[in-house]
């Protein structure tokens, strides 16, 4: 037995095959009679490796053997002395191991049992080589620490995830971690107690909670760890107990307060002085709020459903990406950010995120505000990168995705349906989406319109958050249709040119929030619209020609709005 | 309507205001059914963005426009230059032809394409491909590009129709629907032929000959009261509505100002630019104006200065006038010929055929304003910047801004696939 697994040791650890020497030089004979001087090295199917006297590697067909020499190779192979695979390549993959084998050795010699299941390694840079890092902590320091010091020293106090983390992904979290899904069963945790973060740790079971802060008699995790190898609630049940420096570790934790990581892992406000991190503060909470309708498409009832407006926020990448109409979040400017946006709405808001429970505190939408505020990075600790100014090519791409306030109108709205729509042209309005996918219409009275009345406007009543783009013009409306265009509230574009349009319609358009585009050309205002007009401060362009409106009235609304291209 | 593209026939008048009807349904515009897709693809795709623009003028300089002595000027190449003077526009660092100084002022809002080629040298040819992407072919008429617009834009007017071309010979609609094919106005100050009721024919006679024609109908429509015996009166009605809505004025041009008429210029291609104006602001989807006269093989430079008289007045008066009525951000106006000419000045003081490089002007609605793509050697053959642009392409530039589905394919009656703009890209570095 010893040598067995002395054996399998030198296997993890990865002696190279040279310095195992536990094959002697032996003469081989070929079923045809040949003779050879070798040792073997490893084997791989019915192929074995064998050196030579001249050191070389010849690889050898085991078929080709006498059935001595065949005997021999089964038993060492059974045995185990000799590795699986290409001796040549096991050679390279050792050499790259060579720092982590002597790191794992050192705790090896100090207890065999611990380490009997050999931990995978992975290549550097691979997503499973990925290790936590800490709340404001360096990733390469963090990763450092992690290898080299896993158990605190002697007048160290403990630390949560330095120390008694890492002991629990080893030995517990195979059984008591996150629910996960595997062949479309959902798997839960063991007696439905997660060992996988702090919070999750102190929550405990429905039962009780396992760890009571500074009591090993109160605290269940000790008891179970420290029970006797042959009882039923004895854990680990598999792979052996933990090490007496692993026990004193969870239970100085304990005897300290079972407090949480410096760095913090909870969701406290007082962390943020050290920058919000995604994974421990913004993941939770959207995967609480977000995910049940922006997560990614699955399929149900043979159908596929789609996050909701094209928006999956199941991962960094996808919240940075935003969805085909732009992006969300614009870093380092939470004003800006679309998600901020709809998470500060009035809670009767009927476009305010999440639509269904209660909206976000004011501390949770703090978080997402500094999170962006601070560059929406993925690592509290990567650096935000300032757009370049200077680099004109990169500053009219960005441009592209920054929202046009359409685009960003019709994030907030449904589609009309097609009843709606059709409802919406019974007037002899041509009704149109803007684009695909897009919510907002764009209303024309584009056949006929000397026979449009005020009173067609009232069939677009139905889809009034819906219509950007309403075009009036030529029709025989009076000034009365506007107090019904002013329902309108999502209203950007607006053409009243060669109408009879006078001052008192514009009187009230005063108050629309979006107005972008206003064509007054050839209607009948004159300057007593000025006033009105002013007040429209989101106003990108005025069309005034061949209207009333004097030399001097432009001047004063161009003085007003000093941006919008004011014609006459 | 697809039973109807396989039919060899033209559409029967019936047909044509059955699927008018249909298509008055404004259904979703754009075939882009398909899987939610995230990728910059897709983000380009026409369709799934609000189209920047929503008309076209095209105007056509037939004949071939010498393009070095108006929107392709080469300044550093005196030998190709000839006598012809580089001045500079509104925009930094474009510069036009002398000739063209009133257009100099709107550059602004313009793009010039200046590394334009065809693989036609023979004016029908090239023509062809300009206006339809494909190249002339025995066996099949490709539809021109406006009536692919009118074909995949869906309607917008009811009463009037989507494509109108103004001078020259109007090329068809192909194999498409024929009703998408340009409606023709020889000449711009005629307005339309035909759409008017004789002079003799007062409201009230009409009113009574309408009856009569009804009171005849009666007894037949009692005997056989059938979806296609109605479609009968339907037509009628219809053309009736027409010949009554205020739409017909979009076509009567003297009922603008003596100072529109004067300020497009009192030239043929001038009403026609003021004419577009019209129908654009009457929902007009795409409007073509032909000006000839461009065939220079003699005497190039007092004719292309005598021609650019016209086109410089009309054409900046098209611009100005599209952006005080709010209009330009939604339309682009287009100018370009089938080929350029000859950078070497022949004994007769001409310039040649020149496929190999000529210009393309666009301005207005989805144009990314003050931008030159593309510079031609010294000897004007090859592009010392940029590409090649072909006419597909510019086709696909033009239909991209007008949000346009460039893979939606239409097929020929014997089942022929062709798109808007064949295998032509936009060219996104001088769309907005």
């Amino acid at each position: 037995m010893a040598v067995r697994w002395s054996v399998i040791f030198s296997i993890i650890l990865g002696f190279s095959p040279t310095s195992r020497g536990d094959e002697l030089f032996r003469t081989f004979t070929a079923s045809s009679g040949q003779a050879f001087t070798g040792r073997v090295l490893s084997y791989e199917g019915q192929t074995f490796y064998i050196q030579g006297k001249d050191s070389k590697l010849y690889p050898v067909p085991f078929k080709q053997l006498s059935p001595e020499d065949q005997k021999y190779l089964i038993q060492i192979a059974r045995e185990g002395k000799i590795p699986k695979g290409d001796p040549r390549k096991l050679s390279t993959v050792e050499k790259q191991e060579e720092k982590p084998s002597v790191a794992s050795d050192s705790e090896g010699t100090t207890n065999s049992r611990a380490i009997a299941k050999p931990k995978p390694s992975f290549r550097k840079g691979s997503f499973f080589a990925y290790k936590p890092v800490n709340l404001g902590q360096d990733p390469s320091l963090a990763m450092e620490s992690k290898n080299v010091v896993s158990l605190p020293g002697p007048d160290e106090p403990v630390d949560f995830t330095n120390h008694v983390l890492p002991i629990l992904e080893e030995r517990c979290q195979s059984c008591h971690n996150a629910p996960y899904d595997k062949n479309g069963r959902t798997i839960h945790p063991k007696a439905g107690l997660r060992l996988d973060t702090y919070e999750w740790v102190m929550k405990g079971n429905l039962d009780d909670t396992v760890v009571e802060a500074g009591s090993l008699e109160d605290s269940y995790l000790y008891e179970v760890i420290t029970l006797d190898q042959e009882d039923d609630m004895f854990m680990p049940p598999k792979g052996g107990a933990l090490t007496a420096e692993q026990i004193d570790a969870i239970k100085r934790w304990i005897e300290e307060g079972a407090k949480p990581s410096a760095g913090g892992t909870g969701n406290t406000a007082s962390d943020m002085g050290k920058g919000i991190s995604f994974h421990n503060h913004i993941f939770p909470l959207i995967e609480e709020r977000c995910l049940d309708c922006h997560g990614e498409p699955y399929v149900k009832n043979g159908r596929t459903i789609h996050p909701k407006a094209g928006l999956r926020l199941d991962t960094y990448e996808w919240i940075i990406k935003g969805n085909l109409d732009g992006t969300i979040i614009e870093k380092g400017n939470a004003e800006e950010s679309t998600l901020h946006a709809v998470i500060t709405l009035d809670a009767d808001d009927p476009e305010i995120m999440p639509p269904k429970g209660e909206p976000l505190t004011e501390e949770e939408i703090n978080l997402f505000k500094q999170w962006i505020t601070e560059g929406a990075k993925e690592n509290p600790s990567d650096t935000f990168v300032q757009e370049k100014k200077e680099d004109i090519s990169v500053k009219t791409t960005d441009k592209k995705t920054v929202l046009s306030l359409v685009d960003q109108l019709s994030k907030r709205l449904k589609p009309p349906s097609k009843p709606q729509m059709d409802a919406a042209q019974k007037s002899g309005a041509l009704v149109t989406l803007l684009s695909d996918r897009h919510s907002m219409v764009r209303a024309e009275f584009s056949s006929g319109p000397n026979l449009i009345q005020d009173d067609a406007i009232g069939a677009l009543s139905g889809i009034k958050n819906n219509v950007s783009h309403l075009d009036l013009s030529r029709t025989s409306v009076t000034d009365g249709v506007l107090s019904e265009v002013k329902k309108f509230n999502n209203l950007t574009w607006l053409n009243l040119k060669n109408t009879s349009i006078t001052d008192r319609g514009i009187e009230k358009l005063a108050s629309m929030p979006y107005l972008t585009y206003l064509n007054l050309v050839s209607s009948k205002v004159t300057d007593k619209s000025i006033k009105s007009l002013e007040s429209l401060t989101k106003l990108e362009e005025v069309y005034l020609w061949n209207s009333d409106v004097s030399a001097q009235g432009i001047a004063r609304l161009r003085k007003a709005l000093p941006e919008a291209k004011i014609l006459h | 309507m697809k039973t109807d593209m396989y039919k060899l026939d033209e559409l029967n008048r019936r047909e044509f205001v059955a699927s008018a009807a249909k298509a008055c349904l404004g259904v979703g515009l754009m075939p882009m059914a398909g899987s939610y897709i995230h990728n910059s693809v897709s983000a380009l795709t026409p369709g799934s963005r609000p189209a920047k623009a929503r008309y076209v003028i095209y105007l056509n300089m037939t004949g071939a426009m010498s393009h070095l002595d108006t929107f392709g000027t080469n300044p550093d190449a005196p030998d190709i230059q000839g006598p012809t003077k580089s001045i500079a526009t509104s925009a930094d660092g474009v510069f036009l032809s002398e000739n063209l100084p009133e257009t100099a002022k709107h550059m602004h809002n313009a793009a010039i394409i200046k590394t334009m080629s065809t693989s036609q040298g023979a004016h029908e040819q090239a023509s062809y491909l300009m206006h339809t992407s494909y190249l002339k072919r025995g066996t099949i008429a490709h539809p021109t590009f406006g009536s692919w617009v009118s074909k995949l834009s869906g309607s917008i007017n009811t009463t009037i129709p989507m494509n109108v071309q103004i001078g020259s010979n109007p090329a068809g609609a192909g194999f498409l629907e024929s009703k998408h094919g340009p409606l023709p106005i020889g000449n711009p100050s005629a307005g339309l032929a035909n759409s008017k009721s004789a002079d003799y024919l007062d409201e009230s006679r009409f009113g009574g000959r309408l009856a009569l024609a009804q009171k005849m109908n009666a007894s037949y429509l009692n005997q056989y009261d059938q979806k296609q015996v109605r479609a009968y009166s339907d037509l009628y009605k219809d053309a009736v509505k027409l010949m009554r809505s205020e739409d017909l004025k979009a076509f009567d041009i003297t009922q603008e100002p003596e100072q529109m008429h004067e300020l497009y210029g009192k030239s043929n291609f001038g009403q026609g630019c003021l004419l577009a104006r019209r129908l654009i602001e009457n929902q007009v989807r795409y409007v073509e104006v032909s000006r000839g006269g461009w065939d220079t093989h003699d005497n190039n430079f007092e004719a292309v200065a005598t021609n650019c008289l016209d086109i410089d007045k009309a054409l900046s008066a098209l611009l100005l006038d599209l952006e005080m009525r709010g209009l330009l951000k939604e339309t682009m106006v287009v100018l370009t010929s089938e080929f350029g000419r000859t950078p070497k000045i022949n004994p007769r003081d001409g310039r040649d055929h020149w496929p190999y490089g000529f210009t393309a002007f666009l301005a207005g609605g989805g144009i990314k304003g003050g931008t030159v793509y593309g510079k031609m050697d010294k000897v004007g053959r090859n592009p010392e910047e940029g590409k090649f642009v072909d006419p597909a392409s510019l086709n696909a530039t033009i239909a991209h801004a007008l949000g346009l589905p460039l893979n939606d394919v239409q097929y020929s009656p014997s089942g022929r696939p062709f798109t808007v703009a064949h295998d032509g890209n936009p060219l996104f570095e001088v769309l907005a």
